[in-house]
């Protein structure tokens, strides 16, 4: 019992980690349907520059919040520049796809060649763990926790109450509709990348903040998480990618806590595999492909 | 054995191996539109398929190394062994990654696949290994004949070429079939194509089976040639060579792929060990991949075709341009 | 059907004849190519950063005390990414386009089942670093390791488990190939050593958060953990045991001893724990002697080509097995007159074994005017005693010992040879 709150509670840690990767994800793959590959690759450019603003003894949320605006300025330069040049020509939603995965290759072995392949040490907000019971938790988690959950209210509440919420709700169904309707569906698209794009910083500096260290790999290896989390919670929804994050992060954990470290990760993508299996349509998105909005 | 004709006949025997995945994937994804970024996994079942019934019965614990399903047999029941796997594997997988789903989820899935395969592989010794892999491994078809692959490597590369051969004749001719053509009407458009009566689900189980046994087929071709596999060669980067050099070399086309699958893996990816040594090391490595990475991107926007399109078919009436895009939001422009 | 394979052919041969063309031009009379063949890039791509702390000082010195028989020695490296698939064209592309190539600083303990037949049919010499208890009865005869077999690594953290009174062991292993390597020796020596293992822990390595098993690593309350993994992963685990309040003392593999865990682990856990807590096994360098200062003079010789600071390189125990094994290849190429590795092949062993009338050497300067005066030579290297058995394997005592903050090494105490030798270990081959 203790074993199981003790794992579960690691597993909450997990998941808020994940479910702000998840979010921002899930945001931008919402609207513009794209499967952006080269996220993890951005998310790294997060992580570099929260590492380099410690370097420069900047405060650590300092560094976050900057990481955060990299992890912006790389996504729209990504979107509004180069994916915008593909969508000229025509280029299919899947092929889209294929074009921000090449992006992503060459974000991250340009980043491994700046780097020279080495990993950088970051240790920052470290405290003494508060405990009760089997459970202990250090207070940076807690403050992740808390973030996740704040960023989830502030994305939901936008979406619903407010008229750029409406606006990119509208776009996400049927953007033709959304620009008769006069909605300037161009500023929702840039809003929604910069917005997407600074979570997918703070996602970084989140993630490297768990870890330790920063290296070229880092979102690289933690992306595939973040697209199951987000198929798993569904398409666009915010409260979809928080659950599915869950879930994911309490299985992985628990997992690892009665053993099975070595396949925690196995399990926590197995639920994706399952859940295909067993209600297809639930996660499937339809069969077709939707619509490429950018 | 001059290095020289070592070397090369290795290039030979590494680019029929290629080949044969360019094929493979070409049939999948060119032909069919299935995106199999899970690749890898079948070439690597292959392999351990044929490592492991080659090698002979595991020693167990005591031993070196430890694998299931140990067994000795002779040619050309392993090359077989290896390509039941791969066609079994995909049989598998492809039963719940091919259901009614956008192209991108499945693509998305399979990926996750071959990363799930990767980890269980190296968490789990008793299964093949772990992380160190099998070694030892040696040519039944060799052993027949008296002769090892490495001492006779020209020989090697000749067998693996005759066999990529036998697939390449095979499945362009399956490709031109009623078969292949109901293939293309799924990946053109797959509601009027279901709407003709043709079986989605089993086309796409068909196509992945058999792009899974050629997979297999290479795993095995590859394994008793290098006499060791780890799991460190399944990185799914793996698999976007072959994507990479299939965009090179044109989607659907598969001279275009035997072309792409010379200069990427083969001469793209061998032309860095002339280069002088610059920077700290692996520097070049690094670079080598942001040039896959560009070279892809620019592949996709300059000429999506390759370098040789595919062909329209010549058959009944003119097909209508593959799947028109979606014309972006005018108002994001 | 027929043209595209006339095309992939033809095109293969042209690409052999270019290719041949550049090798013609390289097989000039020059400097002797020594070859590094090992992972630089891929999961195992800390081995390769260990062998650049100790080739480039071995090749300074050489070149600056008058090179080999007038020869100069240049280094090449050879990425394997740990992988036999990758090293195979990697390695035949460095024969057919190095036919100076006189040595192998290599391979990798992921590439060498398909390697080192390779490189022992083309008689190049090789200095392995695979620690695999296969080579422990080796028979190919250019194939030479001083690395402790990984089952004596093994066996000497248990020993040191012992003597200080540790008796419940966890083991931390990543499952990177270089972890799973090392880890069956450890648990075999465990069981030999009657040491109660309490808790076996896997690693996946590159992950978020370890905390699941550092909670079940607290709970299965061991005295010692025994452990090895990439540097980011052991950074993570060790941060997060650190935190969670359960850090107990750690005996690291000799692969923890190196530049990339130490920073890693020592950023994480702080300096003074890690000067506290942490005990690395490594190949003894028994006692201060004139190999020691002639390393320490040949890092700082060759600091503008390392790729860590002068300091972690002198301490890196990969880098100074590396330098041996190529200052024990050039006296033999010095003492068998002979540049060609069939002739100087055999004199590796009989130029650093001791031996009765032989004269001590402890650098390569020293060791070529003894040669030069007509003398029998030992080189007796800066990891110490050398003597290669029948099967081409030397090793030594292994040494306790931790870092400072500064990165020095900070030395705890020692396992002798025989007491290793002593341990006999079931189930381990």
């Amino acid at each position: 019992m203790g074993q199981l709150l003790a794992s579960s509670a690691d597993g909450i840690v997990v998941a808020a980690i994940l479910a702000v990767a998840a979010m921002g994800f899930t945001l931008q793959f919402g609207l513009t349907n794209v499967i952006n590959l080269s996220f993890g690759a951005v998310m790294t450019i997060g992580g570099f520059t929260a590492y380099l603003a410690n370097v420069a003894h900047l405060n650590a949320w300092l560094g976050m919040l900057l990481g955060g605006v990299a992890g912006a300025v790389a996504t729209v330069a990504l979107g509004r520049g180069v994916l915008r040049l593909y969508a000229r020509r025509r280029t299919q939603l899947f092929e889209m796809m294929m074009v921000t995965l090449g992006m992503g290759l060459v974000i991250d072995y340009g980043l491994q060649a700046i780097s020279q392949n080495a990993i950088y040490g970051y240790t920052v907000l470290r405290g003494a763990p508060l405990r009760m019971g089997p459970i202990a938790v250090t207070p940076i988690e807690v403050g992740i926790i808390v973030m996740a959950l704040v960023i989830l209210v502030a994305a939901e509440a936008a979406l619903k109450f407010t008229k750029l919420g409406k606006a990119l709700r509208a776009t996400a169904v049927e953007p033709s509709l959304a620009r008769s309707c006069g909605i300037q569906t161009g500023r929702v698209v840039l809003i929604t990348w910069t917005v997407s794009g600074f979570l997918c910083g703070i996602a970084g500096v989140v993630y490297i903040i768990s870890t330790q260290s920063v290296d070229y790999s880092t979102g690289e290896l933690f992306l595939p998480l973040v697209i199951a989390a987000a198929i798993l919670g569904g398409v666009g929804s915010i409260r979809g990618a928080v659950v599915a994050s869950l879930v994911m992060g309490l299985v992985t954990e628990i997992v690892a806590g009665y053993g099975g470290a070595a396949y925690s990760t196995v399990a926590g993508f197995a639920i994706l595999v399952v859940v295909l299996l067993v209600r297809p349509g639930s996660v499937s998105g339809g069969a077709e492909d939707r619509q490429l909005v950018l | 054995m001059n290095a020289w004709g070592f070397y090369v006949a290795t290039l030979l025997i590494y680019f029929g191996v290629d080949l044969l995945s360019g094929i493979s994937l070409n049939l999948q994804f060119g032909y069919a539109g299935v995106v199999n970024f899970g690749y890898v996994v079948f070439q690597a079942v292959g392999a351990y398929a044929a490592a492991v019934v080659v090698l002979g019965p595991s020693g167990g614990v005591a031993s070196f190394q430890q694998y299931v399903f140990g067994a000795r047999l002779a040619f050309p029941l392993d090359l077989l062994v290896a390509a039941a796997a791969g066609g079994l594997v995909s049989l598998a997988i492809g039963m719940f990654s091919l259901r009614r789903m956008r192209r991108d989820y499945q693509a998305v899935v399979l990926l996750i696949v071959s990363l799930i395969a990767i980890q269980l592989v190296s968490a789990d010794v008793p299964l093949f290994n772990g992380a160190n892999g099998l070694t030892g491994v040696g040519w039944p078809l060799g052993q027949l004949l008296g002769i090892s692959a490495t001492s006779s490597p020209w020989i090697y590369a000749a067998w693996v070429l005759a066999i990529c051969a036998a697939v390449f004749v095979g499945v362009t001719w399956l490709s031109r079939s009623p078969w292949g053509r109901s293939l293309r009407a799924m990946r053109d458009n797959e509601a009027a194509a279901s709407a003709m009566g043709l079986n989605i689900t089993a086309l796409r189980l068909q196509v992945f089976v058999l792009g899974g046994a050629i997979a297999g087929l290479s795993g095995g071709l590859l394994v008793e040639y290098i006499g060791a596999w780890s799991p460190g060669a399944w990185g799914y980067a793996e698999t976007f060579v072959i994507f990479t050099a299939i965009f090179v070399g044109g989607v659907g086309n598969y001279r275009g792929v035997v072309i792409g699958v010379l200069l990427v893996p083969v001469i793209f990816l061998e032309i860095p060990r002339f280069l002088p040594a610059i920077g700290y090391p692996g520097l070049i490595d690094s670079l080598q991949w942001v040039a896959i990475g560009l070279a892809w991107m620019l592949c996709l926007l300059f000429r999506p075709q390759g370098i040789l399109p595919e062909k329209r078919l010549r058959v009944g009436r003119p097909v209508g341009p593959p799947e028109t895009a979606v014309a972006p939001a005018e108002g994001a422009i | 059907m027929v043209k595209p394979r006339v095309l992939a052919v033809g095109a293969a041969a042209a690409l052999g004849a270019v290719l041949a063309g550049c090798g013609a031009t390289a097989a000039t009379k020059g400097p002797l190519v020594v070859a590094g063949v090992i992972a630089i890039t891929g999961t195992s791509s800390f081995e390769g950063s260990n062998q650049y702390d100790g080739i480039p000082p071995a090749i300074y010195e050489i070149n600056h005390d008058g090179g080999v028989l007038g020869h100069k020695l240049v280094f090449k490296g050879v990425d394997t990414r740990g992988d036999p698939a990758d090293a195979l064209p990697a390695v035949q592309q460095l024969l057919a386009t190095s036919n100076n190539l006189v040595a192998v600083a290599g391979p990798d303990t992921g590439s060498a089942p398909t390697i080192v037949p390779v490189l022992n049919s083309a008689h190049i010499p090789m200095m392995a670093v695979a620690g695999e208890s296969v080579y422990d009865h080796n028979t190919a005869p250019y194939f030479w390791r001083l690395f402790a077999p990984d089952s004596a690594n093994g066996i000497a953290m248990g020993l040191w488990a012992k003597q200080k009174s540790f008796t419940r062991v966890a083991a931390v292993f990543a499952t990177d190939p270089g972890s799973q390597g090392d880890l069956p020796g450890v648990l075999a020596s465990l069981k030999a050593l009657h040491i109660q293992l309490v808790a076996n822990i896997s690693l996946t390595p590159d992950q978020s958060s370890y905390q699941s098993s550092v909670s079940q690593l607290i709970q299965a309350h061991p005295d010692v953990i025994m452990t090895e993994s990439d540097g980011g992963t052991a950074g993570t685990f060790f941060g997060e045991l650190k935190s969670l309040g359960g850090l107990v003392p750690i005996i690291g593999t000799l692969a923890t001893y190196t530049p990339p865990w130490l920073t890693a682990v020592q950023s994480a856990i702080g300096a003074a724990d890690m000067r506290q807590d942490y005990a690395g096994l490594i190949t003894a360098p028994s006692k201060p002697t004139a190999a020691v200062t002639a390393w320490d003079q040949a890092v700082k010789g060759a600091k503008s080509k390392l790729p860590v600071s002068v300091h972690a390189a002198q301490n890196n125990p990969f880098g100074v097995t590396y330098y041996d094994g190529m200052i024990a290849v050039a006296l033999a190429m010095v003492a068998a007159k002979s540049t060609n590795p069939v002739d100087f092949n055999k004199k590796i062993a009989s130029v650093c074994n001791p031996g009765p009338g032989k004269k001590v050497v402890y650098s390569f300067a020293q060791g070529v005017a003894a040669l030069k005066a007509g003398k029998q030579i030992s080189y007796f290297g800066a990891t110490g005693l050398i003597k290669f058995d029948k099967y081409h394997n030397s090793f030594g005592g292994m040494e306790a010992v931790t870092s400072s903050a500064s990165g020095s090494t900070i030395k705890l105490g020692s396992v002798s040879v025989a007491s290793i030798e002593a341990v006999h270990v079931k189930g381990v081959a």
